[in-house]
């Protein structure tokens, strides 16, 4: 286990005319995350992702919980979780006015790393970062940029690394990139702490995830066994009476969910349960507009453990 | 925890090296000063320039320790915002290294401008006792490292840029007024010259008259060293503090 984390609170105090506002960003949550995983924090904006990863990379001090992170304890020895720590942030840390191999090579120093250019040269290697690695910061493009971010959370080769949202605000070439290289960490045995608020990608990269609604752990396991939880298959429907076809359809399904005029019919056998649906509606006399039947992601884990769609909140946030 | 702090001096004085513009304009106010208000100060007091510049230039160089903790300052809320000082911030780096090492490099580059304000003026005529110029680079240093820990602690305890311009604009021109810098306090009615005691800057400003004119001995110089000394030592803990609230 190289994190193991149980009932980790945070709750934020802000102070201002109008009075103290607290918020409750984080509110027991629980990980155990194996040697050598992959492992996803997946949720809305505001969930508490970050706060979590902050935590548990010793930024912020927990309000209550304790956690092992790669072997010692967060609260009595952060000095020690830091040395086993790669820890890339959502803003990168980059800077502008340096070389990416400048930086890395500090980085590698801070960490004393023994042979701290021939490390950086390694890990802009493995980066494919040697030809950008002595132009200054601010003419790297947003894909390059994150790259070198990783890097300077890798030079020291910490066995546990923290990608805080790795991919926002990548165009899919360079997310599809990224992806690859954080499966390779994998290989080389690196156990990786991500967190997202991208379906796709909690399903594409992890080994295991949690999925996070309001500071609260909602669901974890394979992305696999969550969706199976759910069903095999979604049929969306939409219809002028979803309510009367929802009760239609019960029969046939796991479960059955309406939004508006929209009706998602859970199933385990799609194509072979398809005709059987067609039929029940067409002797209501229910009048179809579009139908649709695809594999559960999980977007349908979500919807089933918060009654909300990721894609929702997320465009809302 | 001292390896730690000369690794962060050195990277950071390679930076601010590789591109000097930002230090030299640090020292343009001082040295505009110098080149337009000296010279109307001197007409005024009816004494050549070569004469007056013994008593105003040491004034230009705490304008310049001054306003470089503006400077600094955004710097820091730069790294803040770019996630630079959070990276820093999950290693094994000890934290007040983390601002040690970049107050240090405000102290030695405050170093090196004062260098070339005190060539400017040497230039413009300036008479000038050499040891006293000497214990003045130090004097401004330390008055940097003070005004370093001001822009640090309000960059990382406000962090906010509007906020500490405010405040920066607030405080910028009673306190450079008040230290006498620009006119020397001897001008000030007496109310003034007892506010100006309490004006930190006040006290460089007099000792440093006094170590160019060559009055080593004058007791205003051990006054500003211990006065800048206990500042220094106070806003510089307060920044590595603020440091800590932000980053465990």
């Amino acid at each position: 286990m190289i994190i193991d984390a149980h009932g980790l609170r945070k709750t934020f105090t802000t102070r201002s005319r109008k009075g103290t506002q607290t918020v409750e960003a984080v509110r027991g949550v629980d990980l155990e995350v194996g040697k050598g995983e992959i492992f996803g924090v997946l949720g809305p904006n505001g969930a508490g992702k970050t706060t979590t990863i902050r935590m548990l990379a010793t930024l912020i001090t927990p309000d209550a919980g304790t956690a092992t992170v790669a072997g010692h304890d967060l609260l009595k020895a952060p000095g020690a979780v830091r040395r086993n720590l790669g820890y890339v942030s959502q803003a990168g840390g980059v800077e502008e006015s340096t070389t990416p191999r400048a930086q890395i090579i500090m980085a590698a120093k801070i960490h004393s790393v023994p042979d701290p250019a021939g490390a950086t040269a390694d890990v802009l290697a493995r980066f494919d970062l040697t030809e950008i690695a002595d132009r200054p910061g601010r003419t790297l493009s947003g894909g390059q940029k994150r790259r070198v971010a990783i890097a300077l959370g890798l030079v020291h080769s910490p066995p546990l690394l923290f990608l805080d949202e790795p991919t926002t605000g990548l165009d899919p070439q360079n997310r599809a990139n990224l992806w690859d290289r954080i499966r390779q960490l994998r290989e080389l045995g690196t156990s990786v702490l991500l967190s997202t608020h991208y379906l796709d990608e909690a399903d594409a990269l992890c080994d295991r995830l949690v999925i996070v609604d309001h500071g609260l752990v909602v669901a974890e396991g394979t992305p696999g066994a969550l969706k199976r939880e759910v069903a095999d298959d979604v049929v969306t429907l939409r219809l002028d009476e979803p309510d009367r076809a929802a009760e239609t359809l019960k029969p046939y399904a796991r479960e059955t969910r309406v939004d508006d005029d929209v009706l998602r019919v859970y199933v385990d056998d799609g194509e072979h349960t398809l005709p059987t649906l067609l039929r029940a509606l067409e002797e209501q006399r229910l009048a179809l507009s579009s139908i649709a039947l695809d594999r559960a992601t999980l977007d349908d884990v979500f919807l089933a453990k918060t009654g909300r769609s990721l894609r929702d909140t997320g465009a809302a946030a | 925890m001292i390896r730690h702090t000369l690794l962060f001096l050195v990277y950071e004085l390679r930076n601010t090296f590789r591109n000097p513009i930002w230090p030299l304009f640090g020292i343009v106010q001082p040295v505009v000063y110098l080149l337009l208000f000296g010279p109307l100060v001197a007409g005024a007091a009816g004494q050549p320039i070569s004469a007056q510049l013994t008593s105003f230039a040491p004034g230009m160089l705490v304008i310049t320790a001054l306003f470089g903790a503006i400077g600094v300052g955004y710097g820091m809320l730069y790294e803040l915002r770019s996630g630079v000082l959070e990276r820093i911030a999950v290693s094994p780096a000890w934290r007040p290294s983390i601002v040690l090492g970049r107050t240090l490099r405000d102290g030695v580059v405050l170093m090196l401008q004062s260098v070339v304000v005190i060539v400017i003026a040497l230039v413009m005529g300036m008479r000038a006792s050499l040891p006293g110029l000497a214990i003045m680079v130090v004097l401004i240093a330390v008055t940097g490292l003070f005004s370093s820990g001001i822009g640090y602690g309000l960059a990382l305890s406000l962090r906010d840029e509007n906020g500490m311009a405010q405040i920066m604009q607030f405080f910028a021109l009673p306190v450079m007024l008040l230290s006498g810098a620009l006119l020397p306090m001897t001008l000030a009615p007496e109310w003034m010259r007892k506010v100006a005691v309490f004006n930190p800057m006040y006290h460089p400003v007099v000792a440093g008259r006094a170590l160019f004119a060559g009055n080593l001995t004058d007791v205003s110089i051990p006054i500003a060293f211990a006065v800048m000394l206990v500042l220094a030592t106070l806003t510089v803990t307060w920044s590595v503090r603020s440091l800590r609230r932000i980053a465990g």
